[in-house]
Parts: structure tokens; sequence; C-alpha cells
């Protein structure tokens, strides 16, 4: 291996190398930690909320003037769950992931100055395990007799809940959902009993620190603007959604039927930022590493230009085309080496202040060693080019005194 | 241990056929110190490139210490002429960016030597040209006649079969000219073969045999009187 003399030639010409070599752990520095944060946009837009979304889909019937909404609300559903496709349908006051919907303070109820966990509240029936396909990990779920008509100026809540597993670890750290169950907590100022827990059921806020933090009570919001949330069988949704959108219309006229939306477009529409950003962030990785394959190969070029002559002498002197492509692959992978090392500390401490100041997701342990050889053979591939056209040079040119 | 028999050499372009060397016979043998001469143009050069394995020719055969070399692949043809070839350029063709010892050193990583023997060998010829003292110098930090012992070094350093110089003094001032001159006739003393390419008969008067090409044909045979 010639590394030495390499090392020490690239020292007599080293700007070039130097900028290559910064350019190099700059593009290290950014496309980690532009990775990384592309990972959490990435993990938290494909995170599951619990429920079944592949086969749901929800809408709004808003009436101008319903004399009865709970006689509307009764029949919608009935003719929901009639219509052949429809798994199971319910009433609810939000939508799971919708970013809209109701919340309350949540403690329990003995101890001094117990902690409050915020967390959100949905209004359902019993078929609502059912519908979203729940896991109840420990408990019941509600009977059909527990679900009460909520008025709209109505406060309080009912004495019987279902939260989540999330909510119950924050409430009861020591306890296992089995215990947990029949514990005595607070919505607000309204006691309650635990009766059921679901494995998961996310709130509708998708930026929230407590999505995981849900409460499910046995109502149906007595309203004339009523959401329903519907789980078709499986690959029934998309026929579905017109034909009840008709089929509600039709049903009662003079309402109008709104915000029809599968639930994968309310994850879609919900999660834009966050796919937005990892898009662009992503861009900006792939132009940084084009510019930086752009640079090595430019360098790569002008080198192997300036260097004809001497590339001509090498292969008088008993150097074959292939010991001319190792030469510039070994100098290159001085380079780069060189630029992904620093590049590397780089990283790890632009990572360590962002994680610091802004809570930022850390790099993976293997994150560095990854971008590191993604990067070396980065370098490899932009100088093969030139490498090649190197291996080209005529012995004969040592000869030659122009 | 040369020995090129009807060698020819074509280049070829749309237009023009050019014959660079025509039915080119000779033989060089160990030991001997031949000059090639001739008025610029007369195929000097292409002789070198082909004698050197650094340019192919059309037709004819050669023999390079008894191998023939037509049909050889870029690797054997690089081994070969790492083995048993030392080059003096006329342009001294030192590499800009190695130091002395780096210079000396480049055939000899090319053949493979471990690093001690590498060592071994250019310290004794650096020793051997008076260039101790120069080898962490670069070659812009040389005088030419300073350069051109290390070009010297550099082929020697491998014991190649023979040396094949092209105007070795072609760059130097009349007193470094005389110098490298005398250092190639104390290595043809000591048994060096050598082949000297050159436009200057005088130069060439002091190779004990020299060959006049012209027109890529040779025209005539020297042989100074021992």
């Amino acid at each position: 291996m010639e590394i030495g003399p390499i090392f020490r030639a690239l020292l007599r010409n080293r700007t070039g190398a130097i900028l290559i070599a910064v350019q190099i752990a700059f593009t290290l520095t950014v496309v980690l930690n532009a990775a990384v944060m592309i990972n959490e946009q990435v993990s938290k837009a494909g995170r599951p909320s619990g429920l079944n979304e592949a086969d749901t889909f929800h809408m709004q019937s808003e009436a101008i003037d319903t004399i009865n909404p709970q006689v509307t609300i009764n029949n919608d559903l009935r003719a929901i769950r009639e219509t052949p496709g429809v798994a199971n349908a319910l009433q609810m006051n939000t939508i799971p992931l919708s970013n809209g919907g109701w919340s309350t303070g949540v403690r329990v109820q003995q101890g001094d100055d117990p902690p409050v966990y915020s967390a959100a509240m949905y209004m359902v029936d019993d078929q609502a395990i059912d519908t979203m396909q729940l896991k109840l990990i420990a408990g019941e779920n509600f009977a059909a007799s527990d679900v009460v008509w909520r008025k709209p100026d109505e406060s309080g809540w009912p004495g019987r809940v279902i939260i989540t597993k999330a909510l119950a670890k924050s409430l009861f750290p020591d306890d296992s959902p089995e215990t947990t169950v029949g514990r005595a907590i607070l919505l607000g100022e309204s006691p309650a009993n635990i009766i059921g827990i679901v494995d998961q059921l996310q709130a509708p806020w998708t930026q929230s620190s407590q999505i995981e933090s849900s409460v499910m009570v046995p109502q149906q919001f007595q309203t004339g603007s009523p959401r329903y949330l519907i789980r078709a069988e499986p690959g029934q949704r998309d026929r579905l959604m017109p034909e009840i959108e008709a089929q509600l219309a039709e049903r009662e006229r003079g309402r109008m039927i709104r915000n029809l939306y599968s639930m994968d477009e309310v994850r879609r529409r919900s999660y834009n930022l966050e796919t937005g950003l990892a898009m662009i962030l992503g861009f900006v990785m792939v132009v940084l590493l084009l510019i930086t394959g752009l640079g090595i190969l430019g360098l790569a070029s002008l080198s192997v230009r300036r260097r004809i002559k001497q590339i001509g002498i090498r292969r008088a002197l008993g150097a074959s085309t292939r010991d001319v492509l190792r030469y510039f692959l070994i100098e290159n992978l001085l380079i780069t080496s060189s630029g992904v090392v620093l590049g590397a500390i780089m990283a790890v401490a632009f990572n360590i202040a962002l994680v610091n100041a802004m809570n930022f997701p850390k790099i993976e342990w293997y994150g560095v060693p990854l971008g590191m050889v993604v990067l070396v053979l980065l370098g490899q591939l932009a100088v093969w080019g030139p490498a090649r056209q190197a291996c080209g040079v005529s012995p004969a040119t040592a000869t030659r005194t122009v | 241990m040369l020995d090129m028999k009807g060698i020819a050499r074509i280049y070829q372009t749309d237009l023009v056929r050019t014959h660079a060397l025509r039915d080119l016979t000779l033989t060089v043998n160990e030991g001997d110190f031949t000059a090639v001469v001739g008025p610029s143009g007369s195929g000097k050069t292409t002789f070198l490139n082909i004698a050197g394995l650094l340019e192919d020719f059309d037709e004819g055969s050669y023999l390079l210490d008894g191998e023939n070399v037509a049909g050889l692949n870029d690797r054997q043809r690089s081994k070969l002429r790492n083995e048993k070839i030392g080059f003096i350029f006329q342009g001294f063709n030192l590499i800009p960016d190695l130091n002395v010892f780096d210079n000396v050193d480049v055939p000899l990583r090319y053949r493979g030597f471990p690093a001690a023997e590498r060592k071994r060998r250019i310290e004794e010829q650096l020793e051997r040209f008076g260039l101790t003292g120069r080898i962490r110098h670069f070659p812009s930090q040389l005088s030419g006649g300073q350069q051109q012992r290390v070009a010297i070094a550099r082929a020697l350093a491998g014991d190649p079969r023979f040396l094949l110089a092209d105007e070795p003094t072609g760059n130097l001032d009349s007193a470094s000219a005389s110098g490298v001159l005398d250092l190639l006739e104390g290595l043809h003393t000591s048994g060096t073969t050598i082949i000297m390419v050159t436009h200057d008969p005088a130069l060439a008067a002091r190779a004990p045999s020299s060959i006049h090409l012209q027109d890529g044909r040779v025209v005539g045979n020297d042989e100074a009187a021992a």
C-alpha cells in the first residue's frame, strides 16, 4: 500500500483536498442530523393510533334545523349499521387524529394534590371498541345501558370510564392494567370508576405530548351536527363512503353531509407538516450529497488533468492500470476519511447541542458509522470515473516533452 | 538481451499514414552501451517507446531478455518494464509532489519489495550518487544535475537489466551534462547495459557503439574501437 507517499503528496497540494474534506464533514453533519429528524418525523407520522384506520372513515351530518337529534342519530346509526359492507359504526364527539376535540384534567381521587394529566374525552357508545377495533386489555366494555345522552349545555362526566393503558400508567404507575380496573379517578371534578383499559387510543391532537392519554365515556352527544365513525368490511371502504353519504342525505333532506374523509386521509392531513418537513429535509440531503459527489468528481478530474504527465511517468516506471486506479481510489479514501472523521465529530457535537437546546432526537448508535460508510462509498463512486480516465493515460506520455 | 527484428510502427489518421519505424532490426547485448542517434523525426522516440514497452509495435518481433513481448497484457508489460528497464528521461521526470526518497521509491513499490528492502536500496543508490543530504528535498529544491542523478538512482534502484536513457543531458548545462555522462560511462564500465537515445552526435560519440536512424530506418552502425 502506498498510503504514506500519497498522503505526503496530498499535503503538498492540500487546498483542494482540505476544501473537499470540509465539505464532506459539513455534509455528514447536516445529513446525519437531517436523517435523525426525518426518521423522527416519519415515525411520528406513521405511529399507530390504536384504531383500524385502513377500513374506517367518518362524516358529519349538518342539519339546519333538527327537531329531535336523538331520533336522527339513532336512525342514522341504525341505517348505517344495516348497510351491507358496514362492519360497525358509532357516533363520536370527535375523531382521533383530527386535531380538534375535547379534553379534561384527570387525576386520582386519593392523595394530597395529585398530579393532573390532560386527556382526550371521547363520548362513545357500547359499539366503540368494536367499531374502532380497539384492544381491551383489562376490565370490560360499556353495556348498552351505560350509555346516556349528553345535552350541549350539560357539564360533568359519567361515573364509568374506559381509559388508555398510557393514561393508566401515568395515574397508577405501580399498578398493572388489571389492578387499575376499579380504581377511582376524577375527570375534572366528576368522580368516575375505571371499568376497562384499552391498549391504545390516541387523542385527536397529533402535536400533543399527551397523545396517548384518552378517556372514553358512555355518552352520546345530543347535537344537530353528529359525527359518525364507520368501519367497513375489508375492501369496502371506498365503495361505502359515497354510498352512505348519499344515503344519509336522502334519508333526511335539508341537511348537509360534510367532512367525509377516510382515516387515511385524516392521518395524511394531520401529519402534513411532518411529511412535508421530511420531504424537504430529504431533498436537502440528496442535494447536499449530490453537490459533495460532484465536488469530489470535480477535484478528481482536475487532479487527473493536472497530473497526466505524472501518471505517464508512473506507468513508465511500472505502474499497471490497476495501480493507477488504486492510487486515485486511495487518495480519495484519504480525503473522504479525514472528512468523515471530522464530520462524525461535528455531527455528534451538533446533535448534542440540539438535544440540549430543543429536545432534538439523538443520533442512533449506528447512524454515525453508517453515514461515514455512505460518504466514503459516495467518494469512491465519484472518483471512479476520473480514476478510470487516469488509467487511460499511456506510459508513452512520460517521453513526451510537451 | 534486446533483440528486435523487422519492427514497424505506423501511425494512422484519417488522412495520413506515417511510418515511424520501418523494418528495424537491432540487437543489444549484455554490457553494451549503445547510442541511438538521428535527426528529429527519425524515429528515435518511437524506438525508445517500443524498446521501453511504453508503446506497442505493428510488425516484427521483439525479445526482451529472451521474452517475446508481443501479446503481453498491460499487467505483464508493466511488470516487465518495472523489473527489466530503468528509465532516464530528458526532463528528469521526477514526481514534483514527492521528495527524493519517495521518488526513488516509486518503481520499488510497484515491484512489491518489502519496506526494509526498499529503504536499503534507496539509501544505497542515493549514497552512490552523493544525494544522501538531499533525501527529504523535493525536486524543485534541487539543481538540474541533482535531479538527473536522482532519476538515475531511481532507474538503478530496482537492478534493471538495462538503462534506457532519453537525451539524458538535454536539459542540463555543460558541467552537469558532463557529470551525468561520466556517471553513465562509470555505470557501463561496471557492467550496466545502456541504450541512449540522442540527437547529439558528440554525445553519441561517448558511447562505444551507435545506431543511426533516419526516416524510421537504421541507416548505419558504428562500433568504436575498444
